[in-house]
């Protein structure tokens, strides 16, 4: 060996001629290795990121339907809040129903509630909500009923202006509108009063906010003058109710059709 | 019987939509009435007697969850059924527009119907309510229409999938 190391000359080619006829076969071989090497790698890898991916994906969905959930735990325990805060405010019984559907027709304003005769509903009842007044109760099934909303065609109301104490009857407009009829010209009224209920009908209690006038339109000759107002309560957007359930309204029911009510629907009144 | 059973399931089903679904989309004031592109079906492709005792039914079921005491969808939706079976085969309902334009027309017509019913029957007047028919009813019976060959669509291919039976009238 020593020799040879020594005497390098003859030896040197042959070397240099094998190394570089065998390099790039290493070089292959290397490149192959590594490559599949890599790609192992990266799979598996991969195969993991993927899994922890979808596995991340999945933690994310569920947070953000529980985070949904909660959300709508929170809104729902607000407006449920709101309207027990309102129901012991006003001095009738009342009856909470949830609104679970809305009129199938166009021409039409009313929603379906899911309560209905033997929860201690009646036709006629007055329907409110902590914003002000809903409607009445149009139809009646055991355990459903229908409200005609205030914004229908069919609906009125006797109510007077806040501010004068002019008295009118709140008729529907469809489409989230009502007007004032037999509002007397000589009545001061002025857009952006506001409009309660007199009471006098016997359904709704006395001043329950119907809502506020956006239009007058006093002509220069006739008795009456013409307002449009706005209902107070979004009626588009109801989804918790409630309906006042007068101890008169029973008695003048059962001359025509006797119906059983429930106790334990009925709330009695908080102090 | 099974196919009536079927479509009175569907009619439940598209009169619940109706009520719950469609009050819910961004234009509130514009919906479209799928009840009455499913009673145009009918009056298309079932036979007279249960297409128009459902449209009755279906009608009746309106009136019912609606606060109109008159029971006016339950004449004009039994009206339409008849009127649609009298057009059924002699209209060439293939391609898209010609479903638009029928149901277009047919949801205009059921409009105008209502109107004037509305008029006749209330003891008060309902003030200006024809306004009401450029400003709302022509738009949202342009939508009913506008949908309505993709429910006809819908509705073939479920009718031909559950009984291999091909909606007269409409093809796909």
């Amino acid at each position: 060996m020593s020799l040879r190391v020594k005497q390098r000359k003859g030896v040197d080619f042959f070397d240099a001629l094998l190394m570089e006829l065998i390099s790039p076969f290493q070089k292959a071989s290397t490149f192959v290795v590594k490559t599949v090497h890599g790609v192992f790698q990266n799979y598996i890898i991969l195969v993991h990121l993927q899994k922890e991916n979808v596995m991340l994906k999945q933690k994310m969905a569920e947070l953000q339907q529980e985070n949904f959930q909660l959300k709508e735990m929170a809104y729902a325990n607000e407006r449920l809040r709101r309207l027990l805060a309102f129901r012991e405010k006003i001095s009738s019984s009342v009856i909470a129903a949830e609104v679970i559907g809305q009129d199938p027709s166009s021409w039409f304003k009313s929603v379906t509630l899911n309560k209905g005769e033997r929860n201690g509903v009646r036709k006629g009842m007055a329907v409110i909500s902590p914003e002000g007044v809903v409607g009445q109760i149009l139809k009646t099934s055991p355990y459903h009923s229908t409200v005609l909303l205030i914004t229908d065609y069919n609906s009125a109301i006797d109510a007077l202006v806040q501010r004068t104490r002019a008295k009118a009857i709140v008729e529907g407009k469809g489409e989230n509108r009502c007007q004032l009829k037999y509002l007397l010209r000589s009545d001061d009224v002025i857009v952006g009063d506001m409009v309660v209920t007199s009471g006098l009908g016997g359904n709704f209690p006395k001043g329950v906010t119907v809502g506020e006038i956006r239009r007058v339109d006093k002509k220069e000759y006739g008795i009456f003058q013409y307002a449009e107002l706005v209902p107070s309560v979004d009626l588009t957007k109801l989804e918790e109710v409630l309906v006042i359930a007068e101890s008169s309204l029973p008695k003048r029911e059962d001359k025509g059709k006797k119906m059983k009510r429930s106790p334990r629907a009925v709330a009695p009144k908080k102090k | 019987m099974k196919r009536a059973l079927f479509s009175l399931v569907l009619g439940i089903f598209f009169l619940a939509l109706q009520a719950t679904l469609t009050p819910s989309l961004p234009i509130q004031r514009i919906r479209p009435d799928i009840v009455l592109i499913l009673v145009l079906y009918w009056g298309l492709s079932t036979s007279p007697v249960s297409g128009g005792i459902l449209s009755f039914f279906l009608g009746f079921l309106m009136d019912l969850f609606s606060g109109n005491s008159f029971g006016l969808y339950t004449f004009s939706r039994s009206l339409l059924f008849c009127l649609a079976q009298l057009f059924k085969g002699r209209l060439y309902l293939e391609s898209l527009l010609s479903q638009f334009l029928f149901v277009f027309l047919f949801a205009l017509f059921e409009g105008l119907l209502i109107l004037i019913l509305l008029s006749a029957l209330n003891p008060a007047p309902l003030g200006n309510l024809s306004s009401l028919f450029f400003t709302f009813f022509l738009p949202q019976s342009f939508l009913t229409g506008l949908i309505s060959p993709l429910l006809f669509l819908l509705l073939n291919k479920v009718t031909l999938f559950l009984f291999e039976q091909h909606g007269m009238g409409i093809r796909e």
